[in-house]
């Protein structure tokens, strides 16, 4: 099926692994940049979510799996994190507020 | 029409040893059981971290301060970390297409190049904790002031890095089943995911913790 041809790419690895650098590079390179905070924290973490899409749709294969499985993983995992990583986070400026004062 | 459904299945996955690919595409979730029960480990496993990375981004969040990062850690030896992971990630998925072709002794050539990649990554996280623990870093203090960056730092790398650790062993086990040809190409691409998975983390952590 599709996977057979897939499982095969040496060129799909390389090329991930380029931009994956690439990604890096940038990452590292802004931090050297005066940059306002809310556009360094977005450009960093974007590119933090586009590095783990490629290394999950491309080393991971999720790309060419059905659609079932990326939901199981998507929603099981990456879902769940970014609730319990966004409750977290409110609960933590609260816990600040109250301890400032 | 359920029994006839059950059968064919239990038949689907005595056969999925044999041949996973073939077999696989008529299993529920298209893929082997095999790969399956690494997909729902990996989700398991990915909520430990997310749940360590959560209880950081709490810390952090509800510290007043936070240490200078450039001050604490060596960000070109990280950045080389961060490429040796990358990098390790491709051989393996190298060695993933290799066996695909059922090319299995250069499976097991690219497997020791991944292997390099880790030991490498690992090398240099022992010297980073060295380093650190020699400066005064402790689970509970720390010379730069907020107590429970010590914790979130050695939680989440430690953890982090006992994951590479036992990656290493995996593909050490897998390479060396290929050598004495005992190794099949699933069994490559299951070791596999698990080290891409072990790649996807540090990408967090990277961000995460040493950049942001």
């Amino acid at each position: 099926m599709e996977n057979a041809t897939h499982t095969t790419g040496y060129r799909l690895y390389w090329r991930t692994w380029l931009v994956l650098l690439a990604l890096t590079a940038v990452m590292l390179g802004i931090e050297f940049l005066a940059w306002p905070e809310w556009l360094l924290l977005t450009v960093l973490l974007g590119a933090m979510l586009v590095k783990a899409a490629f290394i999950a749709g491309n080393f991971m294969h999720l790309r060419f799996e059905r659609p079932v499985l990326i939901w199981i993983v998507a929603v099981g995992l990456f879902a769940t994190a970014l609730v319990l990583i966004l409750f977290l986070a409110l609960d933590a400026r609260h816990v600040l507020r109250l301890s400032s004062g | 029409m359920d029994i006839a459904r059950n059968q064919t299945n239990s038949l689907s996955v005595a056969e999925a040893d044999l041949q996973p690919v073939e077999q696989a595409a008529s299993l529920p979730l298209g893929v082997s059981w095999q790969k399956l029960m690494i997909w729902i480990f990996i989700v398991s496993d990915g909520l430990l971290f997310a749940g360590l990375l959560a209880g950081y981004g709490f810390v952090r969040l509800a510290s007043p301060s936070w240490p200078d990062l450039s001050e604490v850690f060596h960000l070109p030896m990280i950045a080389f970390m961060t490429f040796l992971l990358i990098s390790s990630s491709a051989t393996m998925g190298s060695a993933v297409a290799a066996a695909g072709r059922a090319q299995l002794r250069t499976a097991a050539r690219f497997i020791l190049c991944t292997m390099v990649g880790g030991l490498g990554f690992l090398g240099m996280q022992v010297y980073e904790w060295t380093s650190l623990i020699r400066e005064g870093a402790r689970l509970d203090s720390n010379p730069w002031g907020v107590p429970t960056f010590g914790a979130s730092f050695f939680m989440i790398t430690g953890f982090h890095g006992s994951h590479v650790l036992s990656g290493l062993v995996i593909l050490g086990i897998v390479a060396w089943r290929l050598k004495s040809g005992r190794g099949t190409s699933q069994g490559v691409e299951l070791a596999g995911l698990y080290w891409h998975f072990v790649d996807l983390v540090w990408v967090f952590i990277f961000a995460l913790f040493y950049l942001v």
